[in-house]
């Protein structure tokens, strides 16, 4: 009982991280970034190039997953989906230029990265076995460092000026206009972010579970259903919905491994059950 | 003259926010009753609970003594209750004639199968709906522009075009919404006419307006909201005298105005 | 009903497609462009689904969800229970519809992304069932799927057995063809029908059709189940065309390119669907001499296009039009 809780808050902490990165585009530019999984597979893969073949330290691999992805991140919105979105009135079209992106990263990184799943040494060796939890150090370390991580966030959104700017973009962006905060500049540090939030929490998981070119769309998926499940736009949703999922999961692979692989199956039913009731997730703000 | 519509205690909270309070009047048959009040009074969501476009809080409104208020928009209007939209809302990319034609949905006789297939009864209901169309497009004047794209409307066209949508229905009650906005003086007195056309079709009229002058001028009763609660309910002659409502007015002008 | 101009544009496509065509093909001895355009017609019908759910209002990514299981549902039955396939195609678009009706009661008020983001789930979901579910074999799918038998109603025969044919490519080839003709046709009929004035209503302004009587819940359920429908029939022929079904037959991917070929079209054109899937098919195909960049080229391109023409193709029309 204590080892599925255990798991489910390493998992949760991850995931919230992931979800939060994606809430915040979202919340600013009203566009689903397709890309997010294969942003946090980049991730990951650099980390390893860092860390794993370079042999640099650990931090610096993550270091360099984050700020790469904030550029990468930064250039999409500027060159990418600002032309997209000034130039279109519809909403397909962003969708899809954010699909083609999710394609694209996907492409790219099988032709440098190749197909195989890759691995990279622990980064802090033993296990946690006590209270009923066997948790190996590392999967410990990785959750706590993002969640810290998360609680950094939270902490700039609300007290830096980048940050109080973005919120207020995500509430009312004429109004936000009209008091003077710089919509473009803020809109492309936004995405930025939310990309390098997804390339840290792959750097982060790469050393836990290793790294493979083809899991980004199923971490895409897995972070929408997050979003639909707290609400998306909302950080507290992003959240929420993250150590959800992280609990659900792990619930689900401890309880219902004998029936196979059902546990996806069991949250999107009780998602689908769940958006009939709330269909703006657990603290969603309407769309439309 | 028997009442054709009632609200009562209409409440209808928005979070913390009371945007109607406790709300309570009729509408007889035929009559035409305004509802007025500053802004921000709670006109408009008076005017989405009376239309069910808004489930309220506590309260209700019947219409013909059946209760409507809890019943989505289209059995509402299909029971006969109306309402039109301000002028930004109409089909935009359709003709004049068609966005009426359109809007006799609730006079089909053919099912939607039938429509898809191509039956009698549905041929009929086209050739039917033509008609009528034409009647109001002359009952409202609008005969010129019937083959006019309606984005490319004028706005006083356009709140005529509304109506034509709303009569399409065949309501026994029309709820017009602000329909005087926007008008000057010239405009406002060829709408004041047309909405007493309606009454003189048979329909019972309730408006929502800020026009004060065109208020008077064609209304029955009226009724005043200030601050989401009733202040003041009579003819004409009555509200215009009534001192509540002269504060209400007048305060709002005298205090500084907060966004 | 149809005026001359369009009776005679009909003529000629029919011609093309049932005459022109295959006369091409046999001359030219390129039977492998029968399995394409079988698989231009069978994708073009699922696309036709995606592109009705946009004529309510809705951004549809999961039209892969109902190919798949339109897919095994047919296999399922021809394999486990010995139907004739002919009685499956039904019955996969059936089945599907009600699916469908069943998931989009919750969905199916969610607008926008919102929407968007849980038919993309979906997909993956339908994938997951796949995988997991005893009746489906998991992840080895199910393969060697026997041919279409005859279809004879009161001992005649009106069509032959595949597997006595000499090509039964061909026979896919018409089957696809007659498929996609009367989905189309069907299509063209519905939007032309007060039902399409109707859903048009819907796209502009949902409370304006509200207050006019239309019941819009009821009716984006209702097109919704026929868009389901056409995904079913589309992966039902497509399983029987290959002879298997995997877990991994219709993707996320598949969903997104049912709608690019929408959008590629031109959302408002009911043929829109028909020739999104045929550029984009094709484009697909002649990148296969890339290689291993094909996937880089293709999604290069796709960016390039939105950027360039962010209305989709469609949009050159009306330039070419002001010009």
């Amino acid at each position: 009982m204590e080892q599925v809780i255990a798991n489910g808050l390493y998992l949760g902490a991850q995931y919230a991280l992931i979800a939060l990165g994606l809430t915040l585009i979202f919340g600013l530019m009203n566009v689903l970034n397709f890309a997010h999984g294969q942003m946090y597979v980049l991730g990951g893969f650099i980390t390893y190039a860092v860390y794993g073949q370079l042999g640099l330290p650990f931090p610096l691999a993550v270091f360099a997953s984050g700020v790469t992805l904030f550029v990468i991140g930064g250039l999409m919105e500027r060159y990418l989906f600002r032309t997209v979105i000034k130039r279109s009135h519809r909403e397909e079209s962003t969708m899809l230029l954010a699909a083609a992106t999710a394609f694209f990263f996907d492409a790219v990184i099988l032709l440098i990265f190749g197909e195989k799943q890759r691995g990279v040494p622990k980064i802090v060796k033993g296990v946690f076995n006590d209270f009923g939890v066997i948790l190996p150090y590392d999967r410990i370390l990785v959750g706590i460092l993002a969640g810290l991580c998360i609680i950094a966030f939270i902490l700039a959104l609300k007290y830096t000026k980048p940050g109080r700017a973005m919120r207020a973009l995500a509430q009312d962006r004429v109004a936000a206009q009209l008091m003077g905060v710089q919509v473009e500049r803020y809109t492309m540090l936004g995405f930025a972010l939310g990309a390098m939030l997804a390339g840290v929490t792959g750097g982060l998981l790469a050393s836990i579970t290793g790294i493979n070119a083809g899991i980004g769309g199923p971490i895409s998926i897995k972070a929408f259903t997050m979003i639909m499940i707290g609400g998306a736009g909302v950080v507290g949703g992003a959240i929420a919905g993250g150590f959800i999922l992280g609990m659900m999961e792990s619930v689900g692979l401890t309880v219902l491994r004998e029936y196979g692989d059902v546990t996806y199956l069991v949250i999107f039913a009780t998602l689908m059950i769940f958006l009939s009731i709330r269909p703006n997730g657990l603290m969603g703000k309407p769309w439309g | 003259m028997a009442h054709i519509l009632e609200v009562k205690g209409m409440t209808k909270r928005f979070g913390g926010l009371t945007a109607v309070n406790n709300v309570s009047f009729v509408v007889n048959e035929k009559e035409i009753l305004s509802v007025i009040g500053p802004n921000g009074a709670g006109k408009s969501t008076l005017f989405k609970l009376i239309s069910s476009f808004l489930k309220p809080t506590t309260g209700e409104v019947t219409f013909r003594g059946e209760r409507i208020s809890n019943l989505a928009p289209h059995i509402a209007a299909r029971k006969g209750v109306v309402r039109t939209f301000q002028e930004t809302t109409i089909f935009r990319n359709m003709t004049v004639r068609d966005n009426i034609i359109i809007a006799h949905h609730l006079r089909s006789k053919a099912s939607l199968l039938g429509y898809f297939l191509g039956t009698k009864i549905a041929n009929e209901d086209q050739a039917a709906f033509g008609k009528s169309a034409d009647e109001i497009l002359e009952f409202l004047g609008l005969l010129d522009i019937a083959s006019e794209t309606a984005k490319n409307l004028p706005h006083g066209h356009l709140r005529a075009l509304g109506i034509a949508i709303g009569l399409a229905t065949d309501p026994k009650i029309l709820l017009l919404d602000e329909p005087f906005a926007g008008m000057n003086h010239d405009e406002t007195m060829k709408a004041v006419t047309m909405v007493r056309k309606l009454r003189d079709r048979g329909l019972t009229v309730l408006l929502v307006e800020h026009d004060m002058p065109a208020v008077m001028k064609i209304s029955d009763r009226i009724v005043v909201l200030n601050f989401g609660e009733k202040i003041a309910e009579g003819t004409p002659a009555e509200i215009q005298n009534d001192a509540k409502v002269i504060e209400a007015y007048l305060g709002v002008e005298d205090e500084a105005i907060e966004l | 009903m149809l005026n001359n101009k369009k009776t005679l544009a009909l003529a000629v496509f029919l011609l093309a497609v049932f005459v022109i065509v295959p006369y091409l093909i046999g001359t030219t001895g390129r039977k492998d462009f029968y399995y394409t355009l079988t698989s231009v017609a069978l994708l073009s019908i699922a696309s036709a689904g995606v592109w009705l759910t946009f004529f309510i209002g809705r951004i549809n990514i999961g039209q892969g969800a109902y190919a798949l299981m339109g897919g095994y549902v047919s296999a399922v039955l021809v394999m486990s229970y010995g139907w004739s396939f002919w009685w499956t195609l039904p019955v996969a678009g059936i089945l599907c519809a009600l699916a469908s009706i069943l998931i989009g009661f919750p969905i199916l008020r969610l607008r926008g992304v919102y929407f968007a983001m849980v038919t993309l789930v979906l997909t993956e979901v339908t994938r997951l069932l796949a995988l997991a579910l005893p009746i489906t074999s998991g992840a080895k799918g199910i393969t060697s799927i026997p041919l279409p038998g005859a279809l004879s109603i009161f001992g005649i025969t009106i069509i032959p057995d595949f597997a006595t044919m000499e090509n039964p490519r061909i026979a896919f080839y018409y089957l696809a063809a007659v498929l996609m003709v009367l989905c189309f046709a069907g299509m063209y009929r519905l939007v032309n029908s007060r039902i399409g004035h109707i859903c048009m209503s819907l796209q502009q302004n949902e409370e304006l059709a509200s207050s006019i009587g239309v019941n819009i819940a009821a009716l984006r359920v209702i097109a919704y189940a026929i868009s389901s429908f056409l995904g079913g029939i589309s992966g039902a022929v497509f399983v029987a065309a290959t002879q298997s079904v995997y877990p991994s037959s219709f993707t996320v991917t598949d969903s997104v390119n049912f709608m690019l070929n929408c959008f590629l079209g031109g959302l408002g054109y009911v043929f829109g669907p028909m020739m999104g899937t045929l550029v984009l098919y094709f484009g697909w195909n002649l990148l296969f001499e890339t290689g291993k960049f094909q996937l880089l080229i293709y999604s290069t391109l796709m960016i390039v296009l939105m950027l360039v023409l962010p209305n989709g193709l469609m949009s050159l029309r009306s330039l070419w039009k002001k010009g």
